[in-house]
């Protein structure tokens, strides 16, 4: 049984069209990422799904129901926003507990405060709920915002960029113990992000969302390895993928509508002996690795290096294209091959 | 272009080396004391000389209207006199009644005109602008219709009154019990307003999404309000109820026009009665003791209250 659904949906605000005949669906237990840049629909997606946003048309599936017409609270959602959205005057442990408190769920103190203990050790905030919120840190008050979500076991957990207003090692901290966190609940999840890293570690599923439509729904490894257009290609990759003319630097053999190829920068060797001449025009260490950006036959490519390589800005070297690693793309910008050929 | 752009930059930074040339010889510190001895000169001669010499009059048998007359030093005379008259303590205690109950009748009004007006229906912004007039007018002009307004036989207040409660003609300015209402309804007219401008500034600053997060939480009504809006919005309602109370301890205008203190002395408050002592009776070392005590009063308070009010935002 699907998780959630959507079907053909589309929503407008004025003159935007905000996500256009959109069909997506999450199945129970599934981690599904929707990566896209700003103003791709993401978040409205992520609203219609929780009910606060109605759709202009198509339908809305939780669990097997139609909620289209129903209002967020019957729908038995839980969402995190990228802003804190925590009642200020109020301490951790109040925090919690609100959405076990509320209307028609109403459990006795004993089982609130069992849950709102479990999951706030889950969290590794058990030690503040005496404090108020505003006393926290950032990554603090975020982990409270998460639980505040985790507490209700609803049927669906939507989040929005929750980790985006946190700084990088609190993202990773907590990267990982969402994805953990996730598994022990067996929790279906939705979740907003701009992020690749992100989207690649944490999904099962990435959606990836060009102007409000869905461009591919696949496994991380899949929209890595056959990004079903150039746009998708670009979403994921750092630094992003090359784009090659088919038929340049040696790029031939691809199929026969092959208008471009993709390549990745791990597929670029720079400094080999044989390939075409290429002139080193900038190096960006990252510690394990290197990337240098160069330009071989009037292109500039991203390619990766090894730490050990030691490239200087201006040197003239060679670089050699792995070209059964590339990715076919016709003059519609969308796939036709990947991989070895055939 | 380019050329003359930098040209005139060159001047002016040539300009202000030459300036700081000037001032290389002054010190930071004589430099931060030039810009604000103005200010200070100023607050000096109206605001602390002012207070000081009505601290020293407040100890004498000081009559403006006398002023050959030699200044003796009375010591605490006056301050034992005015502590233990009882009609000082009636002039407080109406004073006390007014500021309560216009703050709480404004508080009430003001923090729900808000929360109808921050529902954005159509024409919210015309109807602001006019919730806000009775605010813009001059205290003067307002007590002066409302004697009009509260004219028993002729006037529409107690028309309607009797039309709605049938109570007959009510004299709201004459009657005992009436006219400290009268002026309490006048001031929430005028001045509720305030409190509702300063309430939509609070409800304006709260983002949507918490209402949403509580939405799907499941909060009801109640609790949206109960956990949002009243804390996000009371440190706005209290600071308009610091201004308002402050300026209605010191109620003097809009009073005088309308009962001027009466009947009898059930209206006179404390700057009403002040004003007398002072300008009528001449009793000025009298009045400035009675000053004093007032200033220390709502100095205190003051103090307290904006203690509590640091509490409540952090």
């Amino acid at each position: 049984m699907a998780g959630a659904v959507l079907e053909n949906v589309t929503k407008t605000f004025g003159e935007t069209v905000a996500v256009e005949n959109l069909s997506l669906a999450v199945g129970r237990k599934e981690f599904l990422v929707l990566l896209g840049p700003t103003g791709a629909g993401k978040t409205t997606t992520l609203r219609l799904l929780a009910g606060l946003e109605q759709p202009d048309s198509g339908k809305v599936h939780i669990a097997g129901e139609d909620v289209t017409a129903q209002p967020p609270a019957a729908r038995d959602v839980a969402f995190v926003f990228q802003q804190y959205s925590l009642y200020p005057h109020y301490t951790v442990f109040e925090n919690l507990a609100f959405p076990l408190r509320a209307p028609g769920r109403r459990l006795n103190a004993d089982s609130i405060r069992r849950r709102v203990g479990e999951i706030s050790e889950m969290l590794r905030i058990g030690h503040k709920l005496n404090d108020r919120v505003t006393q926290l840190s950032g990554g603090e008050m975020q982990r409270v915002s998460i639980g505040r979500a985790l507490v209700r076991k609803p049927k669906l957990f939507l989040m929005d960029e929750p980790l985006s207003s946190l700084d990088a090692k609190l993202r990773e901290d907590l990267r990982v113990e969402l994805k953990r966190i996730q598994r022990d609940l067996e929790a279906t999840i939705v979740y907003v992000t701009h992020d690749q890293l992100e989207a690649m570690t944490l999904a099962d599923t990435i959606g990836i969302l060009q102007e409000g439509r869905l461009v591919q729904a696949d496994s991380p490894r899949i929209a890595y390895e056959r990004p079903a257009t150039i746009y998708a290609a670009q979403r994921l990759g750092s630094p992003q993928i090359n784009l090659i003319e088919a038929g340049r630097l040696g790029l031939a053999g691809g199929p026969p509508a092959a208008a471009t190829a993709g390549i990745r920068p791990e597929d670029l060797t720079v400094g080999a002996e044989i390939g075409a001449e290429a002139k080193i025009i900038a190096v960006e260490h990252r510690g394990d690795e290197a990337v240098a950006l160069i330009e071989a036959d009037g292109l500039r490519l991203h390619a990766l290096l090894d730490a050990g390589v030691s490239m200087e800005p201006g040197s003239r070297t060679r670089v050699a294209v792995r070209a059964e690693s590339a990715i076919w793309f016709d003059s519609g910008e969308r796939l036709v091959g990947a991989g070895a050929p055939g | 272009m380019a050329g003359s752009t930098r040209s005139a930059t060159n001047r002016a930074a040539a300009a202000a080396t030459r300036f700081s040339a000037k001032l290389r010889g002054v010190s930071d510190a004589s430099i931060a004391w030039i810009f604000i001895a103005p200010t200070i000169l100023l607050l000096l001669a109206i605001n602390i000389f002012p207070l000081l010499w009505t601290i020293y009059l407040s100890f004498t048998n000081f009559r403006a209207n006398q002023p050959g007359r030699p200044v003796r030093w009375i010591g605490t005379r006056n301050y034992e006199r005015l502590l233990g008259s009882e009609d000082i303590w009636g002039y407080l205690q109406a004073t006390a009644h007014f500021v309560i109950w216009t703050m709480i009748l404004q508080i009430a009004l003001g923090f729900g005109l808000a929360l109808l007006i921050n529902r954005n229906f159509r024409g919210a912004s015309f109807w602001t602008t006019i919730i806000l007039i009775p605010m813009m007018l001059s205290p003067a002009v307002v007590g002066t219709f409302w004697t009009y307004i509260y004219q028993p036989q002729t006037g529409i207040f107690s028309y309607i009154i009797d039309f709605f409660a049938g109570t007959g003609a009510l004299d709201m300015i004459g009657s005992v019990t009436l006219a400290p209402w009268s002026i309490i309804i006048v001031d929430t007219w005028m001045w509720t307003p305030y409190i509702m401008l300063l309430c939509l500034a609070g409800l304006r600053s709260i983002p949507d999404y918490l209402y949403e997060a509580a939405e799907i939480d499941r909060a009801n009504a109640l609790q949206k309000f109960w956990y949002i809006t009243l804390p996000r919005v009371l440190p706005f309602l209290m600071l308009a109820v610091l201004f308002r109370g402050i300026e209605n301890f010191k109620m003097f205008d809009l009073v005088v026009e309308l009962t001027s203190g009466g009947p009898g002395s059930t209206t006179e408050l404390a700057s009403i009665n002040l004003k007398r002592e002072a300008f009528e009776k001449w009793r000025t070392g009298y009045s400035s003791a009675f000053a004093i005590i007032l200033f220390v009063t709502i100095f205190g308070l003051g103090n307290i209250y904006v203690k509590v009010l640091n509490k409540v935002k952090s």
